[in-house]
């Protein structure tokens, strides 16, 4: 899985930058408009060192901010999946923050919190965790009937029993759910840092858009894509295995 | 009867061809200039010229485009977007260290609008040396940590006797006096933070780096090598046009006019006595004396910007100026 997510990604990356080369080389673009393959290695050998720093550094922010928006996601979706005025109030929030775009309550942000590693977390947290509660929500609020019934019947149905079916039922789903949204806490991430942080990858591209540095920017969305692959890929195996243990244990 | 119709139509096809022919022959270029910001008063004599009708005396459709951070005028020349742009120095001349084929043809800015505020109660700069021990904010990665850094070595302080901060949008940590020193641009940010202090009671004033040596050159008229070659007289129409314009936008006979304007390009500003304040500061950054040619190619000014780029190691070859700098004679419009 982890090595068919890099190798999925270098294709793109490859067809990317193939693309690139085409149109500098077709329209006979200087270096300044689209880099030469070499000045882009050039490039990679001056500042893999620093950009793979920041880029670990925003994928430690996103996956904080992914962990806590997919527990408080569950949280809230667990309680809210019920038809009842709570359930839909917190539907209807949650659609709402959803339409604000994150550009436009950044800026709020940075001045009540400051421009270090908390707003990252919160904006990080913001644009994965609607997503995900969202999904909770649907996948929380259906229920199994065939296996549900039984219980019901029987008088044995709990609160937490209720939620293990569903979750079992759909556990296929919550594990994409959850791997997407780690694309979103790395954009969210990103795009915090492009818009008012002090570090990070969306920092220093930032800084290379200031000076023109179009090579550093492929180089840092070279990091960026291959860190994200690598990432989805390992939340896919860990996905597959806690399916494989679960699915084990209800078994047997 | 057959062949009369066929005598008509050919008429007709005549008529139509000259017809053509003639529009064409009296329609007017149509360019593009992209500017490096949005509309503001540091653009005020495109502005000027658009409204005024200066490019259409001078046989000229231009569309004025707002530039913006995502945007890039030398970029859009080569990729055939833009026909004239304004951009500052430092991009200029990295693009040419990397072979793109853009030129100067005017200096808009002779004094770089790029200052620091301060205030004069809790900070006194009569020396470079003054700097030693402040907090001064800086954009990474911008022309004002490049101008910064300068300053700080020219006055032989190191980066660790002084704090720089990572500046963004909002002026909060100046405001709140975490930070002594903030870059903003003196023209268009300047009136408008100073005159909000002002009304909490707070005197502010500037720290000017040309004061001290240091001149980076600012926004230019740039257009590509083989424009100027293939079509000398469009740009020399253009930027005598565009020229005027700044001419008549900063003269303070116009000045009512120029702030018309400016409040139907740059709404959000919408105080005349600001306006005002910036186009007082535009002139004396633009025009320094009364007489003064606007657009004069500052080659002193360049040298040096070069040689700060290329001491912080900004551009990884040295560019050839004769190439890159292009005044050209304005005849008419002035």
């Amino acid at each position: 899985m982890l090595p068919r997510r890099i190798l999925q990604f270098l294709i793109i990356y490859c067809l990317f930058i193939g693309t690139l080369m085409l149109v500098k080389y077709g329209l006979r673009l200087s270096d300044y408009v689209i880099p030469a393959p070499a000045a882009i290695f050039q490039t990679l050998l001056a500042e893999y060192r620093q950009y793979t720093l920041a880029t670990m550094n925003t994928l430690t922010v996103a996956v904080v901010g992914q962990v806590l928006s997919v527990i408080l996601a569950f949280a809230i979706g667990i309680v809210g999946r019920r038809s009842t005025w709570f359930g839909s109030f917190i539907k209807v929030a949650a659609y709402n923050i959803q339409a604000y775009p994150i550009v436009a309550l950044a800026p709020i942000l940075f001045i009540l919190l400051g421009d270090g590693f908390l707003t990252r977390l919160l904006i990080a947290a913001m644009i994965c965790y609607f997503p995900v509660l969202l999904s909770v929500l649907g996948i929380m609020s259906k229920p199994v009937e065939d296996i549900e019934h039984f219980y019901r019947a029987t008088g044995k149905m709990r609160w937490q029993l209720e939620v293990k079916i569903r979750a079992f039922e759909n556990l296929s789903q919550l594990t994409t759910v959850i791997s997407g949204s780690a694309t979103l806490a790395m954009a969210g991430t990103i795009v915090a840092e492009f818009i008012a942080a002090d570090a990070g990858i969306g920092y220093s591209i930032r800084i290379a858009l200031y000076q023109s540095d179009l090579g550093k920017i492929v180089i840092a969305l070279f990091l960026i894509g291959i860190t994200i692959a690598a990432y989805q890929g390992l939340l896919e195996l860990l996905g597959s295995a806690v399916k494989r243990a679960w699915t084990g244990n209800a078994l047997s | 009867m057959k062949n009369g119709t066929e005598k008509r139509v050919l008429a007709a096809w005549l008529l139509l061809v000259a017809i053509l022919w003639r529009s064409s022959a009296l329609a007017a270029d149509k360019v593009t200039y992209r500017l490096k910001w949005l509309y503001n008063v540091s653009v005020v004599g495109a502005l000027y010229a658009q409204t005024h009708h200066l490019f259409e005396r001078a046989g000229l459709t231009v569309e004025v485009k707002s530039g913006g951070p995502e945007r890039d005028a030398i970029r859009e020349l080569e990729l055939g977007y833009a026909d004239f742009g304004a951009a500052s120095a430092d991009q200029v001349l990295r693009a040419r260290a990397k072979g793109s084929p853009v030129v100067v043809i005017a200096q808009l800015f002779q004094v770089n609008p790029l200052q620091w505020l301060y205030r004069p109660a809790e900070v006194r700069i009569g020396k470079l040396a003054d700097l030693k021990g402040k907090v001064i904010g800086v954009t990474y990665g911008g022309n004002d940590e490049t101008i910064m850094r300068t300053l700080l070595g020219k006055g032989g302080i190191t980066t660790g006797e002084v704090d720089l901060f990572s500046v963004r949008f909002d002026y909060t940590p100046f405001y709140r006096h975490r930070v002594q020193l903030w870059p903003v641009y003196r023209n268009a940010q300047g009136p408008m933070i100073s005159d909000q202090l002002a009304k909490a009671g707070e005197a502010t004033a500037y720290f000017n780096p040309a004061d001290f040596g240091v001149r980076f050159v600012a926004n230019s008229v740039v257009t590509e090598a083989r424009t100027l070659e293939e079509k000398p007289e469009l740009v020399q129409r253009f930027l005598a046009a565009l020229l005027a314009g700044w001419q008549q936008a900063l003269d303070p006979k116009n000045e009512e006019e120029a702030i018309k304007t400016l409040q139907q390009f740059d709404p959000d500003t919408s105080s005349r006595p600001i306006l005002a304040e910036q186009l007082r500061i535009t002139r004396e950054l633009v025009q320094p004396t009364p007489g003064f040619a606007i657009g004069t190619i500052d080659h002193q000014a360049w040298e040096q910007t070069e040689k700060i780029m290329l001491g912080q190691k900004q551009l990884s070859r040295q560019v050839d100026l004769k190439a890159v700098l292009k005044p050209i004679a304005v005849l008419s419009g002035r």
